[in-house]
């Protein structure tokens, strides 16, 4: 038995909360921290690779082709974009390569006080990790006085008959693809399946989604999923809600799902079948049992919000962490946290004022509770929704259907949680962010300066609409 | 009292002055008994009272709290 390499930190997994526990490691300790990282799979983990950044590059390509053939302004006549489906692919996956060589591959060589390890983790106890290869036998072990699980997470399959067989793609193989499909059917209607969705429709597929739940977005407003679905509709995206696929199966170049809606059986054919119902954590190998690490049914690591699980000196961050909202800016958020509290500092991981995002156009974010999770808590709240067929902005571009939400607590008129739906909604809900983090007031919204005309003033109208019928407004009213 | 040894790796200890403030400031919390601190280990032993100091409360001794630039962790063989 080799004896295991001594580190003072070993990090389980290489990805957003990885590099962040040990960028901010090597920052506490000037360097001095050795820190051992081992995993799998390409550098940088999901969001890299296969989430966020090829995600929102296809998203983009397929806007610039859908958006000069559906102008909004007058005058401007619709205009068909000639494009190469295989080469933006492989632009993508170029620039996929650059973000990881960039933004994870070179930055981690400036600290030599990490030391990468390719293999898999697994506890051998609760100080010990043990590397294997892909063929399972053990290319190593590591100790640390302290150890980070950072495992992060991989597409959860449906288990549907005829499924595997018939042959499926998933957001971690969607990236391979070089021939547009036809048609695809998308079983998952949570924030992957319509963004992939509405990027595969505004290259020209036809998009069909089934979801098992009533609603698109089920964690968004009722008022917010309600306008999307409307949006993407009006696009040609079908739906097919509280719906659930019990076969597929294959004919030729032709795939087809038996779907049980409320209203009976279908079958519906298409091209290509995606599957984006949900994450799971990758938990299973790391042998959780025998350090007695605790998790959820889902096999989510339960921790406290310093990020501690139930195993002392042992910390989990990141996708594999039991919670709502699975988030690359979160992930790394609690490598932070988890590293902070390695050094005594005592801070806690704030939840309540992450914010979130579906990137399709228009996109949704989020931050703070919504409307019915404020008033579950508190038995009242009050709330404004205020449409961007108000917003200056919003008509001069002809980009008038989305809504800004606002949830206030009606004993202060603090706010407590925003939604917006928006084309540019990532950008503005940090405005939100700040309000919920800080406790801002309706009244510090609008006694700030917005610039007119702007979409970002929306959430200076969502704000004075608490206090006034904007429809009977004139512009820059304080 | 409950006597307690607790093992500290110390980060930014360059000399015998910083190992000199680094033992001060150890020694004023209140709860520790004795402290030995290694410049070429980088460590440090705490013999503590737990009753009156928790492991790691050593942690955000002043010595090791900004603008401080030492740091600690614990570490247990």
């Amino acid at each position: 038995m080799s004896e295991p390499e001594k580190f003072d930190l070993v990090i389980i997994g290489r990805g957003a909360a990885a590099f962040s526990a040990a960028i901010k490691a090597s920052e506490l300790s000037n360097g001095e921290m050795t820190i051992a990282m081992v995993g799998t799979g390409p550098i940088g983990g999901t969001c890299v690779n296969v989430g966020c950044v090829p995600s929102k590059y296809l998203l983009e390509a397929s806007h610039s082709v859908f958006k000069p053939a559906h102008p909004r302004m007058p005058g401007l006549h619709e205009t068909e974009v000639k494009y190469d489906f295989s080469k933006i692919m492989e632009g993508l996956r170029s620039y996929v390569s650059h973000a990881r060589d960039s933004k994870y591959v070179k930055v981690i060589e400036n600290y030599s006080n990490v030391k990468l390890f390719t293999g898999l983790g697994s506890f051998l106890d609760k100080k010990t990790v043990v590397i294997t290869g892909p063929d399972g036998k053990e290319v190593g072990k590591v100790s640390g006085s302290n150890i980070l699980i950072a495992t992060g997470s991989h597409p959860s399959i449906p288990n549907i008959k005829g499924l595997s067989n018939t042959g499926f793609i998933t957001s971690d193989t969607i990236w391979e693809m070089n021939e547009l499909p036809e048609s695809v059917a998308i079983i998952g209607g949570g924030a992957i399946g319509l963004e992939i969705g509405q990027a595969l429709l505004h290259f020209g597929s036809k998009v069909i989604v089934i979801e098992a739940m009533d609603s698109i977005l089920p964690q968004t407003e009722g008022e917010i999923r309600e306008a999307l679905k409307k949006e993407l509709e009006s696009e040609g995206m079908r739906f097919y809600l509280r719906a659930r696929v019990s076969a597929v199966s294959r004919s030729g170049n032709w795939k087809s799902l038996d779907v049980i809606t409320h209203k009976g059986n279908e079958k519906i054919t298409v091209k290509e079948i995606i599957v984006a119902t949900g994450r799971q954590p990758n938990t299973e190998y790391l042998n959780l049992e025998r350090v007695d690490v605790k998790t959820d049914p889902r096999g989510l690591i339960i921790t406290s919000d310093t990020m501690k699980t139930s195993a002392s000196g042992i910390y989990a961050a990141g996708d594999c962490v039991s919670k709502n909202m699975f988030l690359e800016t979160l992930a790394a958020r609690e490598g932070v946290v988890a590293v902070s509290n390695i050094f005594g500092e005592n801070i806690k991981i704030d939840y309540n004022s992450t914010t979130w995002a579906v990137f399709t156009n228009p996109q949704v974010a989020g931050v703070g509770m919504t409307e019915r999770e404020f008033s579950k808590m508190n038995g009242s709240c009050s709330t404004r929704t205020f449409s961007l067929l108000n917003l200056t902005k919003a008509s001069i571009t002809g980009e008038t259907e989305g809504l800004i939400k606002i949830v206030v607590d009606p004993k202060d008129n603090r706010i407590v949680g925003m939604q917006i739906l928006a084309p540019n909604a990532t950008d503005i809900i940090t405005e939100g962010a700040y309000a919920v983090r800080n406790g801002y007031t309706i009244d510090d919204v609008i006694s700030t300066s917005h610039i007119f005309p702007s979409f970002s003033e929306g959430v200076k109208l969502a704000a004075q609409s608490f206090i006034r019928d904007i429809s009977k407004m004139a512009c820059c009213v304080e | 009292m409950e006597k307690e040894k607790v093992k500290l790796r110390i980060y930014g200890m360059t000399c015998d002055d910083c190992v000199s403030t680094v033992t001060a400031g150890l020694k004023k919390q209140k709860g520790v008994i004795d402290v030995k601190v290694s410049l070429k280990d980088g460590t440090g032993e705490v013999n503590i009272n737990n009753k009156e100091v928790k492991p790691e409360e050593l942690l955000r001794n002043e010595v090791f709290t900004r603008p401080s630039h030492y740091k600690a962790i614990i570490i247990n063989d």
